[in-house]
């Protein structure tokens, strides 16, 4: 299911654990997996251990590692690249402000993401506080044209988008973070601060809803074509 | 394994892979599973039309200024700050605390010692080469950084002035001591990250006690 079309690009990411995808795993698949997941508690406990003792470098490295995913997850969760970059840097400075309270109970990398999700969901809350405030005054904005990836099929992309934003919040962080970003249940969980079951049923959830916006407009293309 | 539609949700939501592998060969020949997990799948492809990672150097450059304007802020922030009790706290309080706190450190210790080294089956939290080379390297830096800052406090602490210092200098006596056996946990296991990151947490500690010495002079 989730493995499918998700050609993941960070070396250090574990495509999909045993039981995902419909596809079965190969002994000596297991044993790359475990490598890959060995560097990538290296690469953390040395970007965690960096970052705490107050190293640029440490911090460049995580954003050489993981800032395109950052600006990526954020941008999809708040609609806005310009909102999505300040999102990104200010996560970074929550890190800087926060590394002495990680303890080393989840992946550093996870740790930072969670500061990143959350971080979008205060930007979201205070926009709506923002609108709201706005149509109070009778001065509501236009909103902003936003630019297209690109390369991305901007028709596909555009009914995602709105499809996308239909969902409630939690369904919408579960889909992109597992279907977009290629974290797994496990990590999802740690993330959102929910148990992996309840990661999973989310996941299901938001694809039927998706599924149901989305497959009439594919059957109109479809009938159109024909 | 044999399965019928009813098992295709259960499936989707939840399925292992010999079950999708089952799923798939019953869609084989059944027009309607075969549609589903089309239409299933087909939601993971257009995902991808939601991913583009391009290169954006400007963005960090941004970043590093507020990183190096945000860093010497909080450098200055004592322990009692971190904790939100930095004005309302008198210095006999904070005597009191800081020996609560050598009690807790000494127990969190021998518990430590005790368990620390102790890994779930299955579980890998293992350092590797490189990586453990340059969690080496960085331990490496960090000690350094705090014996110069234990260098500067030991004149204050060679002949403590008040009852706040000696709790602060048992306190330091607990956390070297606590210190020294996760090193040798660590000597004896390099490689494994949970240790590391305790390591972390009490020289982080030591830091922030030895500035907290610093400040009780000003």
């Amino acid at each position: 299911m989730g493995t499918l079309g998700l050609a993941l690009r960070w070396e250090d990411r574990i495509t999909c654990a045993p039981g995902e995808g419909g596809r079965r795993v190969e002994p000596s698949e297991i044993a790359a997996v475990q490598n890959r997941e060995e560097k990538a508690a290296s690469e953390d406990a040395a970007l965690a251990a960096g970052c705490l003792a107050g190293d640029l470098r440490a911090y460049e490295r995580l954003y050489y590692l993981q800032g395109a995913r950052m600006r990526n997850l954020a941008r999809n969760l708040l609609g806005s690249q310009t909102d999505a970059e300040d999102a990104v840097q200010d996560t970074f400075l929550k890190i800087q402000r926060g590394i002495r309270t990680f303890r080393g109970q989840s992946a550093f990398v996870t740790w930072a993401f969670r500061i990143l999700v959350n971080t979008c969901h205060d930007v979201r809350r205070s926009r709506v506080r923002r609108k709201e405030q706005s149509r109070e005054e009778g001065s509501e904005t236009a909103p902003r044209p936003e630019p297209r990836a690109p390369g991305a099929h901007p028709s596909l992309r555009m009914a995602l988008e709105r499809a996308l934003a239909m969902l409630t919040q939690h369904q919408r962080d579960v889909f992109l973070l597992y279907e977009v970003e290629g974290f797994r249940h496990t990590e999802i969980a740690t993330l959102l601060e929910i148990s992996e079951t309840a990661s999973k049923n989310t996941l299901f959830q938001a694809k039927k809803n998706l599924r149901g916006m989305l497959e009439p407009l594919r059957s109109s293309e479809a009938g159109g074509r024909q | 394994m044999k399965l019928s539609c009813n098992d295709r949700e259960r499936i989707f939501l939840d399925g292992s892979a010999e079950e999708w592998a089952a799923l798939e060969q019953h869609a084989e020949g059944c027009s309607a599973c075969a549609e589903e997990i089309r239409a299933w799948k087909s939601l993971s492809v257009a995902a991808e039309e939601l991913r583009n990672y391009p290169e954006d150097a400007g963005l960090w450059t941004k970043i590093k200024t507020s990183l190096l304007e945000q860093q010497p802020k909080i450098v200055r922030r004592g322990f009692w700050d971190t904790l939100g009790i930095g004005s309302e706290i008198s210095v006999g309080w904070r005597a009191a605390l800081a020996g609560a706190l050598v009690i807790v450190l000494a127990l969190s210790g021998v518990y430590v010692v005790r368990h620390g080294n102790k890994t779930e089956p299955g579980q890998s939290r293992l350092l590797k080469n490189s990586g453990l080379a340059e969690v080496e390297r960085t331990e490496r830096d960090y000690r350094k950084a705090i014996d110069q800052l234990a260098a500067e406090t030991k004149p204050q602490l060679e002949s403590p002035a008040t009852p706040l210092l000696t709790s602060y200098k048992e306190k330091l006596l607990v956390l070297d001591s606590a210190i020294d056996e996760l090193r040798m946990e660590a000597g004896r296991n390099p490689s494994n990250t949970h240790l590391r990151y305790q390591l972390l947490a009490m020289y982080q500690e030591k830091q922030e006690t030895l500035q907290e010495v610093l400040e009780t002079k000003r």
